[in-house]
């Protein structure tokens, strides 16, 4: 008896974010059993593939015990510069009125071009100039909003929202598969492998396993031969390049984009990933809990939403999930005392 | 009623951490007055048996009794009130703040709302001068020495007027003369009542100052003898379950030719290490000794690229070498064991194979993909060949015993199969059984024709071990003697050398 | 050696280069100045730069300075105090009037006393201040749109298609089962849009039925995933979509394309507010039924000829400003509804 009360506290302790996800759509099916559907599923699976891809983002920078602010802005410039490139030809309101059509990729790129640069600044002046990642991020944060800013409010556009994208474009964030009456959405795919991207990198090469010992203790991954500059700099530069990717793909799913766009993400995903069991203070985090921390949120969003929640109670109880999912989380560690 | 026995009691104490039984049906007696040594290897239960009497762990079963009455001990701050102080081991001073804000944190004399810092620097003052200390009371700690750090602790466990002060390893990082003045101090204490439970793994100092000893195994309490009825052997014998005839391996073979001649090396700091020259044989094992400031540390983890070089030079097999970096180091076949284990050593949140493989990952990678087989078969192989004790590979590395750590990190770097082994107080902090393994293991390598320099502050270790002592006063080199012949005096006369 | 100088060069340069390019860049930027004619100088005061509508009204602003006067566009960064100094600027450099967008409509008591004070005369625009503190000075003017009016207008342009399509009522009950995006919580557009929208269906003798209500902050992604959420739980009984702007109207029609309307004559109503080229591109592709213009036009033009007047010494009226002064401190700026048949007068 004793015993198995034991196993089932150790087993709940370690399985605590996924015990929350299951209580969670439990809670929302018995207030409106409607909720259990296949829509829902790719209803919240579409609405957060982007959100996944900023978190996991979020977790490389994490886990070496960094922080990175510039996320949401960075979401915003990727998804104004592609959104710019790919309008219709006879959209009358155009960004660049004289641009020709150009191959869907090259936006594309250029959006992950865009995030890579700044995540690579972001990786330059932390392991060059000793900047603390917090302060470092905090100033790409506000200099990538100035040159979204300026980018979009460029004449003849003046700050006007972009819109007008054309459908080979958009179809990235808004199509699916279809399989009989059920639809995949090319965005989740995406998101998927992303996911399985970072995972095989988190644990299958030398950056994730530098990654994690540079978070666990840099002076130790110092002495033991690991250039942690040059790993800094590929991980927020990985970083950078997936809140692009993102932010393209924000823009393509949307149909538009402006500067606007993006903002805030970082705590979100900085809420998704803590929720997913990654440490602030380094060293700790999987891919699986990235997600289930993000889907997490993509229930309660969603769920809450679905039956009727006012928002106002909403942000009351995310703010309540955070704290609560973190505490139960931390008890894997404490309990060892 | 009978006045009882003793002063404190802990009985029956057990405590069970997630497969592993810490403590089994542990008592300890300690009497009024007496210096009570608390013995056994790491993981032996000495550090949990202290940090349940100090209230940091809840133990599972058991009692524990201050003048025959109960005590619960939910947290720190009640043993504090209690009557029980710890000095630990690892120090936490607030480094930015002055001696006495430390000292009294979290009980601060108040006048109203206000901090009263008048009174704090008076009874701080009152304070060390009943200490002998010499110390201002507004100095900020993180100018000071650890040495210094370890009194201000010392004298903030007295300052809470405890009748029984727990100390671990109390003179770890103190100097020769720190550790009289300490010993002093605990002569002073003890008249005025108070226990002392003093754990350490000097023989001599235990022999020393201790009234009783009680020695621990594997979580059970052995026994407690009046130490004057012990001896070193004695000790060890019962620490270890086994006798110990020898404290240090046979070693047989002669060093070779020349594989590492440093010349003139200077360090850009004017208190540092300045103008050292020395040269490494092959299967060699060149001790360094030297006290507290000698820049022992500082010198060798310039050779590693740890810190920089103003001047001087680097031959390897006869070849000049520039190194900058620990990865030039590394590809030169170097390989360090710095002295802060759980600073620079180990990463506690990962498992004992990431912690082994770390400093090879190199070679298990193509493309940048690791070769999951080949680091699981190595780590095995190393971890097995140096008995680590750990459940699984998995287990993170934070849950050994620091000889375990240790050992660890050693197959950390025997993995990337180095030429020259830099080692920083291999053995600190680690139990007698566990020591002679290392030892074993520092031997063997120089067998192998490894080549070996050892830092140690323990004088019976370095003339154990080495074939040749280099000893160091302030960042100086004041003499090399040979291992076989050299005395524990003129090692410490070259050691005091001071210039003038 | 550690290098030291390095941090400090590289922020030097960084410095200089960006100075320089602020500085040559007169137009946008921190500070703006259109138009040349005449010695007047006005100094205007926008709450933030990277507001969409704003940022038409600034345009219009200084179009309307050409040839009349000078002016000094800044930027208050959305925040109260940084408004407070750059009128302490426009004071000390001793302008003729002061247009201002007030941050808090609430703390234009404070910059009408400095006013007051230095006797240079303002004209606030697009948020109202109280009328307590319209009173202090006669000197004080107000430019700006009535906001309920926006919600007014686009409950009206739903109760005219209602009547015109009798099959939008799907389950022929009479009433319009809406779904309600509202800008973010507490902003005053959004309370009165909200309110007024629906009064305006309920006084056309329609009845409502709210099937849902959220916030999505103004913003399209926030309202795609809103509307998704809403069009799973509710479904076919959806009648009509009310947002507060043109981005979650938007958001809500990429929700509603992805669920199968605007298709083989599936068709759901849409209104929103503003006008944006997005809204209008989605209004000729006949996705978006309709939306409210907030006339930024007008509005930088009225604010800008009410300053000259007054910063010449003028009596303001129909005549110096081209717009009827109600109150004798007001001028309305109406707001225009546009449909797929008017949308060229929003270009």
């Amino acid at each position: 008896m004793n015993v198995n009360v034991k196993k089932i506290n150790s087993f709940l302790a370690e399985n605590a974010i996924y015990v929350v996800l299951v209580l969670l759509v439990i809670g929302i099916s018995l207030s409106n059993p409607d909720f259990l559907s296949l829509s829902t599923l790719t209803n919240i699976l579409h609405q957060n593939s982007t959100k996944a891809i900023i978190a996991l983002g979020a977790a490389f920078v994490l886990i070496t015990g960094g922080v990175d602010l510039s996320a949401g802005r960075v979401v915003g410039l990727a998804a104004v510069i592609s959104a710019s490139m790919v309008q219709m030809s006879d959209y009358p309101q155009k960004f660049f009125p004289h641009l020709n059509e150009l191959p869907v990729f090259v936006p594309i790129l250029l959006a992950i071009l865009a995030g890579l640069v700044v995540g690579l600044i972001n990786g330059l002046v932390i392991s060059k100039l000793h900047v603390p990642p917090f302060i470092t991020t905090l100033g790409t944060m506000v200099i990538v909003l100035g040159v979204n800013s300026l980018y979009f409010d460029m004449p003849p556009n003046n700050s006007q929202p972009i819109g007008g994208l054309r459908s080979d474009f958009t179809k990235w964030g808004s199509g699916s598969f279809q399989i009989g009456s059920f639809s995949l959405p090319y965005l989740v795919l995406i998101a998927i492998a992303v996911a399985v991207i970072c995972w095989v990198i988190f644990n299958k090469t030398r950056l994730g396993k530098n990654m994690y010992a540079i978070g666990g203790n840099v002076q130790a991954a110092h002495v033991s031969g690991i250039n942690v500059s040059r790993n800094l700099l590929w991980i927020y530069g990985i970083a950078g390049a997936l809140y692009g990717l993102a932010g393209m793909l924000e823009a393509a799913k949307s149909g538009g984009a402006s500067s606007a766009y993006g903002n805030m993400y970082e705590l979100d995903a900085i809420a998704a990933c803590v929720v997913g069991g990654v440490s602030t203070t380094g060293g700790i985090g999987t891919v699986p809990g990235v997600m289930a921390g993000v889907l997490i949120f993509g229930v309660i969003n969603y769920g809450l939403t679905f039956i009727g929640v006012g928002p106002y109670y909403q942000l009351i109880i995310k703010g309540l999930i955070i704290v609560a999912a973190v505490s139960i989380d931390i008890r894997k560690y404490l309990a060892k005392k | 009623m009978t006045e009882p026995q003793y002063l404190l009691e802990m009985d029956g104490v057990s405590k069970e951490f997630p497969g592993v039984k810490a403590l089994n049906d542990v008592t300890l007696q300690v009497r009024t007055g007496t210096v009570h040594a608390l013995m056994g290897e790491n993981g032996a239960g000495k550090s949990t048996l202290m940090k349940c009497l100090f209230g940091i762990y809840a133990p599972d079963a058991g009692e524990i009794r201050m003048n025959g009455r109960k005590l619960h001990l939910p947290d720190s701050r009640s043993a504090l009130n209690g009557g029980i102080a710890m000095i630990h081991q690892e120090l936490h001073p607030v480094p930015r703040r002055s001696v006495m804000e430390n000292i009294w944190l979290g009980r601060f004399p108040m006048r109203g709302p206000f901090v009263d810092h008048g009174r704090m620097f008076r009874d701080t003052e009152k304070l060390f001068e009943d200490l002998n200390m010499d110390l201002k009371p507004d100095t900020i700690i993180g100018n000071l020495s650890v040495s210094q750090i370890q009194m201000i602790e010392i004298a903030k466990a007295v300052s809470y007027n405890a009748k029984v002060i727990i100390m671990d390893e109390p003179t770890s990082s103190l100097t020769g003369n720190e550790v009289e003045h300490l010993f002093r101090i605990i002569g002073d204490l003890k008249k005025r009542g108070v226990a002392i439970i003093y754990i350490s793994h000097k023989m001599e100092e235990i022999l020393r100052i201790s009234d009783d000893v009680t020695i621990m195994r594997d979580g059970r309490k052995i026994g407690t003898w009046p130490a004057s009825e012990l001896t070193t052997d004695l000790i060890i014998s019962r620490m270890v379950g086994r006798d110990l005839t020898q404290r240090y391996p046979n070693r047989e073979n002669v060093p070779g030719e020349v594989v590492l001649r440093v010349e003139g090396f200077t360090s850009p700091f004017p208190k540092s290490f300045k103008d050292v020259s020395f040269e490494l044989r092959r299967g060699e094992i060149l001790g360094v000794g030297g006290l507290v400031g000698a820049q022992r540390t500082e010198l060798i983890e310039a050779l590693f690229g740890l810190r920089s070089v103003a001047s001087g030079s680097m031959l390897l097999n006869g070849m000049p070498v520039k190194i900058r970096r620990p990865v030039d180091a590394i590809r030169h076949k170097m390989a360090l064991l710095t002295e802060e284990r759980r600073v620079t050593g180990i990463i506690p949140v990962l498992s004992v194979l990431e912690n082994t493989v770390i400093a090879n990952q190199k070679s298990y990678a193509r493309y940048g993909f690791l070769n999951e087989a080949r680091r699981r078969e190595d780590t095995e192989r190393h971890v097995g060949r140096l008995s680590v004790k750990t459940p699984s590979m998995k287990t993170l590395i934070r849950y050994l015993s620091g000889g375990n750590q240790q050992k660890v990190l050693l197959a950390r770097w025997l993995l990337t199969q180095p030429d020259i082994l830099l080692l920083d107080e291999p053995t600190r902090g680690i139990d007698v059984g566990a020591k002679y393994e290392i030892y074993s293991i520092i031997a063997d390598l120089a067998a192998s024709g490894k080549s070996i320099i050892m830092i140690s502050s323990e004088m019976p270790e370095l003339l154990g071990m080495s074939d040749r002592i280099m000893v160091m006063c302030e960042g100086r080199l004041t003499g090399i003697v040979d291992g076989k012949t050299a005395t524990e005096e003129q090692i410490m006369r070259l050691a005091a050398q001071h210039s003038a | 050696m550690k290098k030291k100088w390095i941090p400090v060069v590289i922020a030097g340069a960084l410095a200089v280069t960006a100075l320089s390019a602020c500085g040559k860049k007169d137009d946008g930027g921190s500070a703006g100045s259109g138009g040349g004619g005449g010695d007047l100088t006005i100094g205007v005061a926008i709450y933030k730069f990277d507001d969409t509508f704003m940022t038409g009204v600034r345009n219009a602003i200084s179009d309307a300075a050409n040839g009349l006067a000078k002016v000094d566009i800044v930027d208050s960064q959305n925040s109260q105090p940084t408004q407070n100094d750059k009128v302490d600027l426009f004071v000390s450099k001793k302008y003729n009037a002061m247009a201002i967008n007030p941050v808090d409509r609430t703390a234009a008591g404070v910059i009408i006393d400095k006013a007051k004070s230095a006797n240079i005369p303002v004209v606030f625009f697009n948020r109202e201040p109280l009328a307590d503190d319209m009173k202090k000075w006669d000197k004080v003017y107000y430019v700006g749109a009535k906001a309920e009016q926006s919600g007014t207008m686009e409950g009206e342009l739903l109760v005219d298609y209602w009547k015109a399509h009798p099959e939008a009522d799907k389950n022929k009950d009479g009433k319009i089962q809406y779904i309600m995006l509202t800008g973010e919580p507490g902003h005053q557009d959004a309370t009165l849009r909200t309110k007024f929208s629906v009064q305006a269906i309920e006084d056309a003798g329609i009845q409502v039925e709210k099937l849902a209500e959220d916030t999505a902050m103004w913003d399209r992604v926030k309202a795609q995933d809103k509307m998704a959420t809403f069009l799973s739980a509710h479904g076919d009984k959806i009648e009509a979509v009310l947002a507060n702007n043109d981005d979650m109207a938007l958001g809500a029609i990429e929700a509603l394309k992805a669920a199968g309307y605007f298709k083989d004559n599936k068709f759901m109503p849409v209104v929103g507010v503003d006008a944006t080229a997005p809204a209008l591109q989605a209004l000729s592709d006949g996705t978006l039924l309709g939306t409210v213009l907030n006339d930024a036009k007008n509005q930088g033009g009225a604010t800008l000829k009410l300053a000259v007047a007054l910063a010449k010494g003028e009596t303001p009226s129909k005549d110096n400003t081209g717009f009827d002064i109600t109150d004798g401190k007001y001028i309305w700026v109406p707001y225009k509804k546009i449909t797929k048949d008017n949308m060229n007068d929003a270009k």
